[in-house]
């Protein structure tokens, strides 16, 4: 949709400010209420999610042009999504889809930032969306594993970018599989030819690079014979799950993260984790895998005219509910020994990494920031480990761990997983 | 207008260049319309610059920068109303978000203390761990903690909690030509707990029924008294967004929903239900307020409407009572028994059945965190009428009369028909009283007109006419103007309040008053 | 100042005083004041009146000292502080305009005592929100006016209760209503309407009252006020709580109050206590305080018209968990006191004589407000200065009061002495002042400063000293209304 297509969400925004903090109903005290990474760090209203679509009307109606601090603001967002979830507990209206689509305009003017220019580029050439700090070399380190391109299979894992060229998040990935594979499923992998599932290029403004990867993942899955695709990124698991469905690629692919393949086989019977790992943790929602992880809902109509905002068909608003939260919960509580603490920020409104919406690559600060926000939160639950289920998510809290000293360890789900089973 | 290099500078060095911007994409968004009467326009006029400061000397560094350079500046907390705006050339935004620190929580002297920037969720769950509590902001929980912040403060916990113009002790003021007052005990002995003296209250000063909505300097710390909460120190909240519940409602605590056969049983049953002092919360909610505040949708919001209409006989009231112990709470639910019995209040069925429901509803209406559901959600925008606060009845017929004019917006298309039926509530145990009108429409030119130039002015001439008082509604010069001749010549006094303490007229006064020649 | 023709013109002869026996009578108080003799007493009977002399007044600059209750006066704010001055009498003025059941408010003008306004509102069921035994002359507006604290915390919600709209003079000669008795309307037209000028706030962005409240007549004259009435019990039950100090007895005192179990609710020395129960001289005051402890908590849990004996039964308990959680123990009697006789007492203005006066003559009060975690502390302070002067500590009254539901307390000291004794006199004269001093060190907040301290006090706020000079300036340009107090 055009940015125009959503002037009607962005001029309901009444200035409430929810929006910036968790759901009122959910704060339990004075520490941890903020929500917007964005705004907690630059504290003008313009940072926010309803400070975004007053500045999204006022580019349709032409009152500011696409200018240097124009662009600044816009990308200085995780695009978490967590204004999203925060207004849409009273409001019927669309809060992230326009901050995004003001991404898409700015791209599509030919506006945009210049080390998203080299991602893209780089994207466009190898298909992969380059890691900062990122390694080459081959993460199966000897691993025998279906190539997907060449033979039929069940289940596609995909790796990840993110993954892939991050020498520190190759056990992940060898775990994922090795746990996948003995669960007794024909797994495969696309291997070198594995290409950037796209969601990281949608969400800074370049949709129809975005298009492009999804067309040519969905057609090596559509060769491949798989029915599954899994994957331990949750960046990857949103675009292949929420985005393909959105632009009708989808085609009926079960998409499912590793901790809800996981939670399933723990819950057939097919992995038994019976190791006991003693580790207080708590765990970090990924905000792709958690609100933004729920299921598209496709939608067409129009608004009908009137003084209430009813449409016809009814209009089911995504408001992170249906987001993968108890999946990796399930996962974690059938580890024996591992005690689980809860942060304040949590679920649907899970406090950001700080590694999204481009902002890694973009402003490290604010990703540094926000990572470290996030860390002192887990340091206060006394936990001995922050665990999480995406790879952005944990190079950023690891990087957040190192810069605060903190004694906090950084783990997956699957790494807590492996040391379960015998 | 634009600010002068030395001017942009003179703020810079007060405040860091990370706390002030004169960019367009920063003011824009500051300049979106509220939702509340919402208009024509979708941003008020362009103003100069947003300026975050952190402490009251920085308040007072650029309220002095602002008085020196001939400029004007407005304030505000978490900025949801329309008088929070920069009104546009000349005009200096100051953004209190970085004050937000609870300063103090006295829990032997009952008091907090608060900057302007802590929302009324986190005054109230940092007390709830010790087992207090505070009012809340009728508008939500997502509003300033500060009990001079809010247009009138009034809240869901008034009926035992009281208010902001009754709840404030000491306060920290930055006058609007740049001078810090502390008032009460701060002043003299730099201590909270009393904000009156010595000798006479500036307190009156500061705010009356209603604030003086950015136009009578900044208040950067207050403190406000707190009460007694009996209920646990969290809330056993469940579920994911939007539907939150406790999976049961705290141990001697109850909430219903009454409708009644008019508003004479109605005003009966609030009147004995504030002398037995028995209730938490007193709120003359209408089936449509109720149904919004449960709805997760609008959709849900038709339908849950059309259903409670059915039921509802009169003019509805919403009470939690919450007892001390088990005696204290058995005690009032006897005494709301028998005043059911003898005013006629019936329970609206179905609404409050499910424990699950009802535990949710008593949640939100004791945290107000879905005021934005009642009001702003149907189309984001709400007009309406805001009472003044006075005996409850006198509150409640005038909020009747504004309701007929309501339905003949209703009748002619130009407002979302949720009936007409008045939104009252009690407060101090029914010593006092208030009402809304609240009107929900899709903003349009058309409505907007009738809204502010036939609604607006016959709920002004109903209130002259029949002696209903000064509502809260009232603000500016015009208004004022109106009311002040039948009222004292308060409005004359009231620009004397101005032109003292802000000779310069630089705390821009468009939602307050402003100086003019008396003659 | 007016020529006395003039006023007998606006007025009538009979209210206008030149009698030289009358104006000594207002030369002085029973306060250390300087004595300053008036020009003249005037005694207004309507608002007209009022304003008659005001614009008087203010044309010619004569001072005006407005006075509501009959004599004795204590506090200095009611003796000129300058020459020239006219005595505006309003203790005449005792119409009780109304008595509103429905909406537990009365509205009455300054001359009403409280004996007066108590026997008016009970006969409907109602009652004040009283000070602690006010003296039979004392003026209910007055008192309102003068923010002194009221015997029962849980209906103190705020430190200007239980005060409602003011019909006020202004030194300018305009004649304004605060609250919602601002307007529209008459007052017969808002009753008409459904009003009762209760609402003390506003009208619409400030509060006036407050302005007026406490400006010891240098704002206005009053001419009539609103109070705020709660409902007389159905039943009520009065206990003593005993103690060698204070804090114990606070602790419980929070809680009392916190919870809303106690109306009446308050604190005094075996000295005060013995006092104002003893009326019989100084030996049987004497006996009654040797059978009390040092200090006592006066508290009275009340039940009103639905179903009054569980309610009771209900608070009984609630209340003995209260004081089991606090270590104390509350009883009906105490000494030769009974709790029940002395609610009685408690709930009256002070038999005559005015039980200060009755120990030695007179009684030079000194009071502040504090919190109650330190309350102890400026206790102890004042009794090692009074100890230090060679007043004995033993024979200072104290009055502690809880105030707005128990966010501060009034606390009060009264040092008794003979007033024909002149030594004594200047020793308690100096005392005071350095008690007061002592106070102020410690942090203690003179909210209502009156007498020798009052320049001290007010110099510790400038600011606000100088934004009241403001409220002042706006008022009363010409400072004609009781000009010397305060800052003015």
């Amino acid at each position: 949709m055009a940015l125009e297509e959503y002037r009607q969400d962005m001029e309901t925004c009444c200035r409430c400010s929810a929006c910036k903090f968790i759901p009122f109903e959910n704060v339990k005290g004075f520490a941890n209420v903020n929500v917007c990474p964005s705004i907690g760090r630059y504290n003008f209203h313009a940072y926010s999610g309803g400070g975004r679509l007053g500045l999204g009307v006022a580019m349709l109606d032409k009152e500011i042009g696409l200018s240097e601090k124009l662009l600044e603001v816009v990308y200085n967002c995780q695009m978490c999504g967590a204004c999203d979830v925060s207004c849409k507990y009273a409001m019927d209206m669309e809060v992230l889809e326009p901050i995004n689509e003001m991404r898409i305009e700015c791209v599509e003017q030919g506006r945009t930032l210049p080390v998203f220019e080299k991602i893209m580029a780089s994207l466009r050439k190898k298909g992969v969306t380059p890691v900062a700090g990122g390694s080459r070399g081959d993460w199966l380190d000897g691993l025998h594993v279906r190539d997907c391109t060449k033979e039929k299979v069940d289940v596609i894992y995909h790796v990840g970018c993110r993954t892939r060229l991050d020498r520190g998040m190759w056990n992940v990935a060898r775990a994922t599989l090795s746990l996948i594979q003995n669960t007794g499923v024909s797994v495969g992998i696309a291997g070198a030819r594995e290409t950037c599932c796209g969601g990281r290029a949608y969400e800074i403004g370049y949709k129809a690079d975005f298009l492009t990867q999804a067309k040519k993942n969905m057609a090596t899955i559509r060769a491949s014979g798989a029915k599954t695709l899994v994957t331990g990124c949750a960046e990857c698991y949103h675009a292949f799950k929420v985005l393909y469905d959105r632009f009708g690629l989808k085609q009926g692919l079960e998409v499912l993260h590793s901790t809800e393949y996981l939670a399933r086989s723990i819950g057939e019977g097919t992995l038994k984790p019976r190791k006991k790992v003693d580790l207080s943790v708590t765990y970090h929602d990924p905000c792709h895998l958690g609100r933004l992880g729920e299921p598209y809902v496709h939608w067409h109509g129009k608004q009908i005219p009137g003084h209430i905002r009813l449409f016809n068909p009814p209009k089911e608003f995504r408001r992170g509910t249906f987001g993968v939260y108890e999946p990796p919960r399930t996962v974690l509580r059938a580890v024996p020994g591992l005690s689980l603490t809860e942060m304040d920020r949590i679920k649907e409104y899970a406090w950001c990494c700080g590694a999204g919406g481009g902002v890694r690559e973009s402003n490290q600060e604010l990703a540094s920031w926000t990572a470290r926000e996030r860390v002192r939160e887990a340091e206060a639950t006394g936990a001995e480990a922050i665990v999480s289920a995406c790879p952005g998510c944990e190079k950023s809290l690891k990087e957040a761990v190192r810069g605060r000293k903190s004694r906090l360890k950084v783990y997956d789900v699957v790494e807590l997983v492996e040391r379960a089973i015998s | 207008m634009a600010l002068a290099k030395g001017q942009y500078a003179a703020f810079e060095d007060v405040l860091g260049p990370e706390n002030i911007s004169a960019d367009p994409v920063i003011l824009y968004p500051y300049s979106w319309r509220s939702g509340l009467y919402a208009g024509v326009d979708k941003f008020t006029p362009r103003f100069e610059a947003a300026v975050l400061p952190g402490s009251a000397e920085e308040v007072q560094a650029v309220v002095r920068l602002c008085n020196r350079f001939g400029l004007q500046f407005k304030a505000s907390s978490t900025g949801w109303g329309p008088y929070n705006d920069a009104s546009g050339p000349g005009v200096i935004k100051i953004d209190l978000r970085r004050m937000n620190r609870i300063v103090e929580i006295n829990e032997t002297n009952m008091y907090a203390v608060v900057e302007p920037y802590v929302v009324g969720a986190q005054l109230q769950a940092e007390l709830m761990k010790r087992g207090l509590n505070c009012n809340q902001c009728g508008a939500g929980t997502n509003c300033s903690a500060l009990p001079i912040a809010a247009h009138q403060g009034i809240g869901h916990m008034s009926q035992s909690a009281s208010y902001g113009e009754r709840n404030q002790l000491a306060l920290e003021w930055v006058t609007p030509e740049g001078d810090i007052i502390r008032l009460g005990s701060l002043g003299s002995s730099d201590e909270w707990f009393c904000g009156d003296g010595p000798g006479p209250s500036l307190r009156g000063l500061v705010r009356g029924s209603v604030v003086p909505l950015g136009g009578l300097g900044v208040y950067t710390k207050a403190a406000t008294k707190i009460y007694h909460w009996p209920g646990p120190p969290t809330f056993p909240v469940e579920g994911v967004s939007p539907r939150y519940a406790p999976s049961r409602a705290p141990v001697n605590f109850s909430i219903g929903f009454y409708s009644f056969p008019s508003m004479d049983k109605l005003d009966e049953a609030q009147r004995k239900i504030g002398e037995s002092e028995i209730a938490l919360e007193l709120m003359g909610f209408n089936a449509a307020m109720a149904s919004a505040n449960m709805a997760t949708s609008n959709e849900e919001d038709v339908r849950l409407f059309k259903e409670f209409s059915k039921y509802v006989q009169g003019p509805c009231f919403m009470i939690i009572i919450a007892g001390n112990s088990a005696d204290d709470f058995r005690y009032k639910m006897m005494v709301l028994e028998q005043i059911l019995v003898e005013t006629g209040g019936k329970a609206i069925p179905k609404l409050l059945d499910d424990p699950r429901v009802a535990a949710a509803c008593m949640w939100r209406w004791l945290r107000s965190s879905a005021s934005i559901r009642e009001v702003f959600r149907a189309s984001g925008c709400f007009g309406g009428e805001v009472g003044g606060t006075d005996l409850f009845r006198l509150m409640a017929d005038y909020i009747f009369e504004t309701g007929k004019m309501k339905g003949d917006l209703i009748e002619r298309g130009l407002v979302y028909d949720d009936g007409i039926s008045p939104f009252t509530q009690s407060f101090e145990h029914g010593h006092f009283g208030h009402g809304e009108l609240l009107i929900r429409y899709m903003p349009n030119p058309t409505t907007f007109m009738a809204l502010v130039g036939e609604f607006l002015p016959q709920a002004n001439e109903t209130a002259v006419r029949d002696h209903f008082g000064v509502p809260g509604h009232v603000f500016g010069d015009a208004a004022h103007e109106i009311y002040g001749p039948h009222c004292s010549n308060y409005h004359l006094w009231l620009r004397r309040i101005k032109g003292a303490f802000d000779p310069k007229g630089a705390s821009e006064g468009s939602h307050y008053i402003t100086v003019k020649d008396e003659q | 100042m007016v020529p006395p023709s003039t006023l007998s013109g606006v007025l009538r002869a009979r209210d206008v005083s030149l009698d030289p026996d009358v104006l000594e009578q207002y030369s002085a108080d029973l306060s250390f004041a300087h004595r300053i003799r008036p020009e003249c007493v005037v005694r207004p009977r309507t608002a007209d009146d009022v304003q008659r002399i005001v614009n008087l007044a203010r044309e010619s600059g004569t001072p005006l000292v407005p006075i509501s209750s009959g004599p004795p006066h204590f506090r200095g704010d009611t003796v000129p502080s300058t020459g020239g001055a006219a005595i505006v009498d309003l203790s005449g003025m005792k119409k009780i305009v109304r008595v509103d059941r429905k909406n537990r408010v009365a509205l009455f003008e300054p001359g009403v005592t409280f004996g007066e306004l108590k026997a008016a509102v009970e006969k409907v069921g109602l009652r004040l929100n009283m000070p602690l035994l006010p003296r039979a002359s004392k003026s209910v507006a007055g008192s309102l006016l003068e923010r002194e604290p009221v015997t029962m915390p849980k209906y103190h919600w705020d430190i200007a209760d239980p005060l409602g709209c003011v019909e006020v003079v202004f030194g300018t000669g305009d004649l304004f209503r605060t609250g919602a008795a601002a307007g529209s309307g008459t007052i017969e037209e808002q009753w008409a309407a459904g009003g009762a000028q209760k609402e003390a706030a506003g009208p619409s962005s400030a509060s006036w009252y407050r302005l007026i409240q406490g400006s010891q007549g240098t704002m206005g004259i009053v001419t009539w006020v609103s109070a705020r009435c709660e409902l007389l019990p159905r039943m009520e039950e009065s206990l003593f709580i005993g103690s060698s100090r204070p804090d114990p007895l606070m602790r419980a005192v929070h809680w009392l109050i916190r919870l809303r179990l106690a109306n009446e609710c308050l604190l005094l020395n075996n000295t005060s206590l013995g006092l104002i129960v003893s009326e019989k001289g100084p030996d049987g005051y004497q006996r009654i305080k040797e059978s009390l402890p040092p200090w006592i908590l006066f508290f009275t849990l009340a039940a009103y018209d639905y179903f009054p004996e569980q309610r009771m039964a209900g608070q009984t308990k609630d209340m003995i968990e209260v004081t089991r959680r606090t270590g104390v123990q509350a009883t009906r009697t105490l000494g030769s006191i009974t709790a029940a006789a002395f609610l009685k007492t408690a709930q009256s203005p002070s038999s005559e004589p005015y039980w200060k006066l009755r120990h030695k003559g007179n009684c030079q009060d000194i009071f502040f407000l504090t919190t109650f975690d330190k309350l102890e502390g400026l206790i102890f302070g004042a009794q090692q200065c009074a100890d230090a002067a060679g007043y004995p500590a033993s024979e200072l009254g104290v009055y502690i009061q809880p105030i707005v539901q128990g966010a501060s307390c009034h606390c009060e000291f009264n040092l008794f002495y003979d007033p024909e004794n002149r030594s004594e006199a200047e020793r308690v004269r100096e005392l005071s002042v350095a008690i007061t001093k002592s106070l102020i060190a410690r942090g203690a907040f003179f909210s209502r400063p009156y007498g020798d301290m009052t320049g001290m006090i007010m110099n510790r706020d400038g600011a606000s000293a100088a934004a009241l000079k403001k409220v002042k300036a706006m008022v009363d340009p010409r400072n004609i209304m009781n000009p010397g107090k305060l800052c003015f």
